[in-house]
């Protein structure tokens, strides 16, 4: 009797644990691992090592890079109020800059990468929004906690924010850019923008 | 340092942070804060999740009469309809509070000049020449003394909040440090034994007293602070075995200079590509700050 109940209690144990590994390893945890892992192949790959492969190398990072995160809702929510004033072709070209802006930052992160493990530790899912929590362990050990923030568009979980220790990349951007739009204007922010992508490349 | 002149600078500045809610006339936001601050017999996640409530409540009391930015944006905000995109369903956690005060901008700006010229001209060329005479493995390792060093500040900082176990964590952290990890130039404690540093400080513990950040100060060499952080920095210099061990003025500033140099060649490049990255390096640094504290303070 007592053994029975032992094994029952043992095997509800075990399914609790089964269930929460599970929970971890949902669909957007399961993207942003797939993401992850292709960059860091193409980092890691010997065959684009050397200095002349470097565009090459960037390049590929991109276009990964590219399938994941959306550079619209990225755009949007760091100009927030300022967003709907925009013409379309303003809207595009800010979307263009800023990507680009973002991108360069993104690879120059990558681009240091020498081996830090990548551990995920959770995931939220709430409707069409997700929050997939990774802890990058450095040579030196130390844990960084980055999180994703993740949306669900047409079936597909896309990247709109990044925070590294609590630093959210659109806050960061947003209050950047009200702060450049309330002192001047939204043609000083663009350009600025500009100057920024192309001036240091 | 005398001890006297260091207990009044500090006392000060406790009195300023605490007058500050009753200046702007919010007196009632503080006191619910610092009556759930009284939570500690309630368990340690609910005192958490009180104090939290209660910060946020008291950041956003404070935040409009002072800051220019969220002026704008408050007036703005009215109307839900402006922004254009849809919260998602964390957008409280971090986007309520919004941003940190920051009446002396003027003066800010300016130390935050004076600091990125230090950061390039002295401290960057000496980091760097340091970095190449002593190795990696021993500057981790002169870290690790320094932080294991300081532990009191850590310790107390966990008891102040009620986190008893934390507390504990780091005695037992600073005793086998100490001994088996070499005067603590091993981190032993957390390879060996998984005990975890404790990432806590009296600005932290302050603020879980509901004690707003005030404003935003970006200090000479210090760098980025707020009232509250440089009135726990103040508070600190009591727990910090270093000003007992080295009392004069000079010899301990070179042990903190050292400490502080350290630190930085191991961090060389963050800096930089934080300013590759900004349209104004300053907001950025700024909200970087604000958002890291907060992150550190919900912990």
């Amino acid at each position: 009797m007592l053994c029975k109940r032992l094994i029952m209690v043992l095997f509800s144990l075990f399914m609790l644990v089964a269930a929460e590994s599970v929970s971890v390893a949902g669909e957007p945890t399961e993207h942003v691992r797939k993401t992850t892992d292709r960059i860091i192949a193409i980092v890691m790959d010997p065959g684009l090592k050397e200095a002349d492969k470097a565009r090459e190398k960037s390049r590929q990072i991109r276009s990964v890079v590219d399938e994941r995160f959306d550079w619209e809702e990225m755009s949007k929510r760091t100009l927030a109020r300022y967003w709907k004033d925009r013409t379309e072709n303003e809207k595009e070209e800010f979307i263009d800059l800023f990507g680009r802006l973002l991108e360069r930052t993104y690879l120059d992160k990558v681009e240091g990468y020498s081996g830090e493990k990548v551990l995920y530790v959770d995931e939220k899912v709430e409707g069409k929004y997700a929050i997939v929590s990774v802890r990058i362990v450095t040579r030196q050990e130390t844990e960084i906690q980055v999180d994703y923030r993740l949306q669900n568009k047409k079936n597909e979980w896309l990247v709109y924010d990044i925070s590294i220790e609590g630093v959210s990349l659109v806050n960061n951007y947003r209050k950047q850019f009200s702060s450049i739009m309330t002192r001047s204007s939204y043609k000083d922010l663009i350009e600025k923008l500009r100057s920024k992508v192309e001036g240091e490349n | 340092m005398g001890t006297t002149v260091r207990f009044f600078v500090c006392l000060a500045f406790l009195l300023i942070s605490f007058s500050i809610p009753s200046v702007i006339g919010e007196a009632d936001a503080a006191s619910d804060s610092i009556a759930s601050g009284s939570a500690f017999l309630v368990t340690e996640t609910e005192a958490h999740e009180l104090i939290r409530l209660a910060y946020s409540e008291f950041q956003e009391a404070q935040a409009s009469p002072l800051g220019d930015d969220s002026r704008t944006a408050s007036s703005k905000k009215e109307d839900p309809q402006e922004d254009a995109v849809d919260a998602d369903p964390w957008e409280d956690e971090a986007e309520a509070i919004d941003s940190v005060p920051d009446p002396l901008e003027p003066m800010n700006r300016a130390f935050f000049v004076f600091n990125d010229k230090m950061y390039f001209w002295v401290l960057k060329p000496v980091g760097t020449g340091y970095s190449m005479v002593v190795p990696e493995f021993g500057r981790v390792c002169i870290r690790n003394f320094f932080t294991n060093l300081i532990m009191p500040i850590r310790a107390i900082s966990c008891l102040l909040q009620g986190k008893f176990e934390g507390f504990g964590i780091e005695l037992v952290r600073c005793v086998v440090n100490t001994t088996a990890g070499f005067l603590g130039f091993q981190d032993v404690a957390r390879q060996g034994l998984g005990f975890e540093i404790q990432d806590e400080d009296l600005g932290q513990a302050f603020a879980f007293y509901g004690i707003g950040p005030g404003f935003y100060l970006n200090l000479p060499f210090l760098g980025p602070s707020t009232l509250r952080d440089t009135a726990g920095w103040v508070g600190e210099l009591y727990l910090n075995p270093l000003d007992y061990m080295v009392d004069d003025f000079w010899p301990n500033v070179g042990f903190r200079t050292f400490d502080i140099l350290n630190k930085t060649s191991l961090r060389i490049g963050e800096y930089e590509a934080l300013k590759k990255a900004a349209l104004d390096p300053y907001v950025a640094m700024r909200d970087a700050y604000h958002q890291y504290r907060l992150n550190q303070i919900e912990k």
